[in-house]
């Protein structure tokens, strides 16, 4: 059963912790730059508008920017254009059933391959934004390649497991 | 409602909040890093550049007469220059002329590209302009740009194709200066207030000057080529008791500025590695 209302909020609330904890505690290498909230705006449910989802990245962004990076705004200006562009990639990936019959999506039902495409689209585009504002075009090009590639493969790895958190169950049958 | 209306207003509004909240992120950031802030700056102008370079030949196609006015008039002093020159009795006169000419119109140790003006901003403290030239015709940031009545700015961001210049009407530029060819130097910034007004700082009591007087750029900065005339002295107060302030009213009119010329010191970067090697031992 996916998770809803006050439980859904709970685990958003403490993977948003979860995220600080990574951005502080959590420094691999600089090639890596581990970040769950793109699949968390992902799995936002579809209920929730694209205005309503953009103020929560903008909200979660500026909460882990304020408690981690030391850099306000930069988590909230990568996770603003994933929520805009995140009904788009629903409707892309998942097909327009889900908002015809006003469900969900689920990573049992849905299939994990489905979610696990959605949220490298999302993470990719997050980290296009992060890595060049972090980089302020003083890092060469092979350097956010790499660091892009690097980070997208292990945030992807990271978010399945979010992905089951939030909207995991509605196995097949 | 029709139905038309009401899917494309929500579209309207989910993209202002999105600029809405992108702008307020970026800005977030910009007052906070000035290494993003100087990016994020960067990237604006570079979009502006493009914008702006796209739309030109509209603005200037209605103009032309003003510009064939201005190009006619350039024709005829270099013409009677060149008469000057051939005129020029012996070998050693016309010697001393080539010379002065060279000096005028192209001081050594720079290089000239003609450009022209995209856009221009007057009406802020902050003014600034977009040039059709980028890197692919030479151009690097810190060049300065002039035409025939004076400065006009400075390179601030290079583009492939297109430059973003910080006009001399703005307050954050500053040009070192000195009165008269052998006069004393002092940095001269436009006064904010008039279109063609500047102020000239830091000149010594000691020194005499008189109003009418030329002010011309020192050479003392590798941007500009020293002996390019800005203006005329007009009025002056004295500051602290110690300097003068003078007034100089500009020979440059910005509000239908069109061709220009960047000027570009070749050797700038043996300039800079010198000052950096001198900054390493200290001195």
């Amino acid at each position: 059963m996916r998770q809803s209302g006050p439980g859904f909020i709970l685990i958003f609330v403490l993977l948003v912790i979860a995220q600080m904890v990574i951005c502080n505690f959590l420094n691999l290498t600089p090639f890596i730059m581990l970040s769950i909230l793109p699949v968390m705006i992902l799995c936002l449910p579809l209920r929730v508008g694209q205005v309503a989802s953009m103020l929560i990245a903008f909200a979660t962004g500026l909460a882990v920017d304020f408690f981690a990076e030391g850099l306000p705004g930069i988590n909230a200006a990568s996770l603003v254009p994933v929520a805009f562009i995140r009904l788009w990639v629903i409707r892309l990936v998942f097909g327009n059933e889900l908002f015809a019959r006003g469900e969900d999506f689920t990573t049992g039902r849905s299939g994990l391959g489905k979610v696990v495409v959605a949220t490298l689209i999302l993470q990719g585009l997050f980290l296009i934004i992060y890595i060049a504002i972090d980089g302020a075009g003083v890092r060469p090009f092979w350097f956010n390649a790499l660091r892009w590639l690097a980070s997208l493969l292990a945030g992807t790895f990271v978010s399945i497991f979010v992905a089951d958190l939030l909207a995991g169950g509605g196995r097949k049958k | 409602m029709p139905r038309g209306k009401a899917k494309v207003l929500p579209a309207l509004f989910s993209i202002a909040v999105f600029i809405l909240l992108e702008m307020a992120s970026l800005n977030m950031l910009s007052s906070d890093s000035s290494v993003q802030g100087l990016w994020i700056s960067r990237a604006g102008h570079h979009v502006m550049m493009t914008l702006w370079g796209s739309s030109r030949s509209i603005s200037y196609y209605t103009s032309l007469k003003e510009t064939n006015q201005a190009l006619a008039e350039e024709n005829v002093r270099l013409r009677l220059a060149l008469e000057q020159y051939r005129d020029g009795e012996d070998a050693e006169s016309r010697e001393e002329l080539s010379d002065a000419l060279i000096a005028e119109y192209k001081p050594q140790g720079f290089t000239w590209i003609p450009a022209t003006v995209i856009k221009i901003g007057n009406n802020s403290q902050h003014n600034y302009i977009l040039l059709d030239k980028g890197s692919e015709d030479g151009v690097t940031t810190d060049c300065g740009i002039i035409t025939g009545s004076g400065v006009v700015g400075i390179v601030e961001v290079v583009g492939e194709h297109y430059s973003f210049a910080l006009s001399l009407k703005n307050t954050d530029v500053s040009v070192s200066t000195r009165l008269g060819i052998d006069g004393t130097s002092g940095p001269l910034t436009w006064d904010g207030i008039h279109p063609s007004g500047a102020r000239l700082r830091e000149i010594p009591l000691q020194n005499r000057f008189s109003p009418g007087d030329t002010v011309y750029t020192s050479g003392h900065s590798s941007i500009f080529p020293s002996g390019i005339p800005l203006g005329t002295v007009g009025g002056s107060r004295i500051v602290d008791g110690s300097t003068y302030e003078i007034e100089v009213n500009l020979f440059q009119d910005f509000s239908n500025l069109r061709f220009v010329t960047i000027v570009k010191n070749t050797g700038r970067d043996e300039l800079s590695a010198l000052e950096r090697k001198a900054a390493e031992k200290g001195l």
